[in-house]
């Protein structure tokens, strides 16, 4: 398969997923509401009680932006962009008139990850875009933050949304139902990660967590709650992240490629 | 179908000019055999009718032809190529409607047509405003296929095949859900595809009357095994019976006459005329039966003024093998 056919594919999987407006939307309300909600009651906080509440922008409110959009909302949006993705042909029942056409299953697995992640990021960037206008508008003498920083900070965005939407394709792909895909890995992100987390008892095997591994490359004080409560080295989050998406990946190839179309 | 872009064929590959051939395949569900050693031969340019019941093995089949899922035994090819060792290059000029034609309903008939395209190759873009101009749907590209009707889904899907530009097609129960005009235009459009085009058509169906009008060659399939194949008027004439009907001026001495005829087997009274099973051997044909049936009424002194061969349908014919299917071991209906 050449690099024209690979284009091809990616676009027409990117635009399967612009024209299905429900997903879409509702990743849209969860990348940019929760952040244009967070602004709006920092604004009117600060505008009732200023003594008591701080400016919405500067430095200190653009970590806890970068949180709210990094480490919970912004995968969850990855997560339903990734679903889609990966179980949007079968569910549609198209994925044997794909198979018809004598492409390789790999390839037609293979282009939905591009796809994925570009729609992922395309919607993480209007809600970066967000953070850092709210960061700038109300920062009110506040320092704000570097170039680094913030250039930091998308980095670190697009790779906590990019992991999760990847890990999303190969799970859906692998149990190939839309519904128990989104369920098992809001559950996944909301709250058994979270929880196993906090079981200190766990000890190393916390290290394993995707989430864990993500938050250690956060440009930001993480804290506690869904943030980094186990600390590992760089190389080891490293390992981790391309453990679960190698392994997700590999198991959404099998099952596309072995399941009866 | 000037309207396609035909692009050279590919190589034939296969000395026998089949466009489908399978050996000994076989698909197996646990015990259950849903394919079960069927030895196959769909000839090029020809539109085969693949014939049987519900639940008969035919769309089972199809799916191991397309590489959908895997024979459990035996060897199979399309257009020349072995599946599923060089299935993308016998898939390349393949088109097929597997089941009911399925597209993501958001999208519009073009936008679906650009999906299948795109794992196609980028040659095959420019087959879409042809293929929906074939079927007729270009006015209605744009809309969502959520809105088409079945007719038109129908409709796309055939057109979603036409983009392979396709030696060969594969329609299974294409004219379900189609009124009688849309199921008439369909059957015209078979044909010319076949006939103006030199495409070969498979079509899986239960429908006796819609393959019979379709079709030139066919294979009734039951329980997983063919039953028989070959031409259409031959699957039709290949009975035990060829009957005729005769008529006479005096249909009781007539009855009389030819009870002692060693070339009638057997003769009855219908409907103010005589039915007449003909005695056939090696050595004699329909005709010679006939003429010698006559000669002996005539012999007899009997005016004869209607001689005329029941011409069996093929309904009646996949009646007859598949009832006597249901009453014998299958292992000995296929021997």
């Amino acid at each position: 398969m050449n690099a024209t056919i690979a284009a091809q594919m990616t676009g027409a999987d990117i635009l399967k997923l612009r024209k299905k407006r429900g997903i879409l939307i509702w990743s849209l309300v969860l990348a940019l509401a929760p952040i244009l909600i967070y602004f709006i009651a920092a604004v009117i906080e600060h505008a009732s009680n200023p003594g008591k509440y701080g400016p919405a922008g500067g430095l200190r409110n653009f970590s806890d932006g970068m949180r709210v959009i990094a480490l919970l909302f912004g995968p969850l949006a990855a997560l339903l962009i990734g679903v889609e993705a990966g179980t949007g042909d079968s569910a549609a029942g198209v994925f044997r008139d794909l198979v018809v056409t004598g492409r390789s299953r790999l390839a037609l697995f293979a282009s939905r990850v591009p796809a994925a992640l570009a729609v992922t990021f395309a919607m993480m960037l209007g809600a970066y875009v967000i953070l850092l206008i709210g960061t700038f508008a109300f920062a009110s003498g506040l320092p704000t933050p570097s170039g680094s920083l913030i250039l930091n900070g998308l980095g670190f965005l697009l790779l906590s949304t990019g992991m999760m939407c990847v890990v999303a394709v190969g799970f859906a792909a692998l149990t190939t139902s839309k519904p128990g895909a989104i369920i098992a890995l809001i559950a996944w992100l909301v709250v058994a990660s979270p929880v196993l987390a906090n079981i200190e008892g766990l000890g190393g095997v916390r290290d394993g967590l995707l989430s864990q591994a993500t938050a250690h490359f956060s440009p930001v004080d993480t804290g506690g709650g869904h943030g980094a409560t186990v600390t590992m080295a760089g190389g080891t989050a490293f390992v981790v992240l391309l453990a679960w998406v190698l392994i997700f990946l590999a198991l959404g190839a099998w099952r596309t490629r072995t399941m009866d179309a | 179908m000037s309207a396609i872009d035909h692009s050279p064929p590919l190589p034939n590959g296969d000395s026998t000019g089949t466009a489908i051939q399978t050996t000994g395949l076989t698909k197996r569900f646990g015990e259950r055999a849903a394919i079960d050693s069927v030895d196959l031969q769909v000839p090029r340019g020809s539109a085969f009718g693949f014939l049987g019941p519900n639940g008969a093995g035919k769309t089972t089949m199809i799916r191991m032809l397309l590489g959908l899922t895997r024979a459990s035994a035996g060897s199979m090819s399309v257009l020349g190529h072995p599946v599923p060792s060089e299935r993308a290059e016998a898939l390349a000029r393949v088109g097929a409607i597997v089941e009911e034609p399925r597209f993501h309903p958001q999208l519009s008939g073009r936008e679906n047509l650009r999906i299948v395209a795109a794992a196609r190759g980028p040659q095959t873009q420019a087959r879409i405003v042809p293929a929906l101009r074939r079927v007729g749907l270009s006015e209605r590209a744009d809309e969502k296929v959520k809105k088409y009707s079945l007719g038109m889904r129908q409709r796309l899907g055939v057109a979603r095949c036409l983009l392979a530009d396709p030696l060969l097609l594969i329609l299974d129960e294409p004219t379900n859900g189609l009124d009688p005009g849309g199921i008439q235009e369909f059957r015209e459009m078979i044909r010319d595809m076949v006939e103006q085009e030199g495409r070969t058509i498979f079509i899986s169906s239960h429908l006796l009357d819609e393959v019979e009008k379709i079709c030139d060659h066919a294979a009734i399939v039951d329980r997983g095994k063919i039953l028989m194949q070959g031409a259409i008027s031959e699957l039709a004439e290949g009975g035990a019976r060829h009957e005729l009907i005769v008529g006479a001026d005096d249909v009781e001495r007539a009855l009389a006459v030819l009870d002692g005829c060693p070339q009638a087997q057997q003769t009855r009274r219908s409907e103010g005329n005589l039915h007449v099973v003909l005695a056939l051997d090696a050595d004699s044909s329909v005709a010679e039966c006939s003429a010698a049936i006559n000669s002996t009424l005539v012999a007899a002194g009997l005016a004869v003024f209607r001689l005329e061969p029941v011409r069996q349908s093929l309904e009646q014919r996949f009646l007859e093998v598949t009832s006597r299917l249901s009453d014998t071991p299958a292992e000995e209906v296929a021997a």
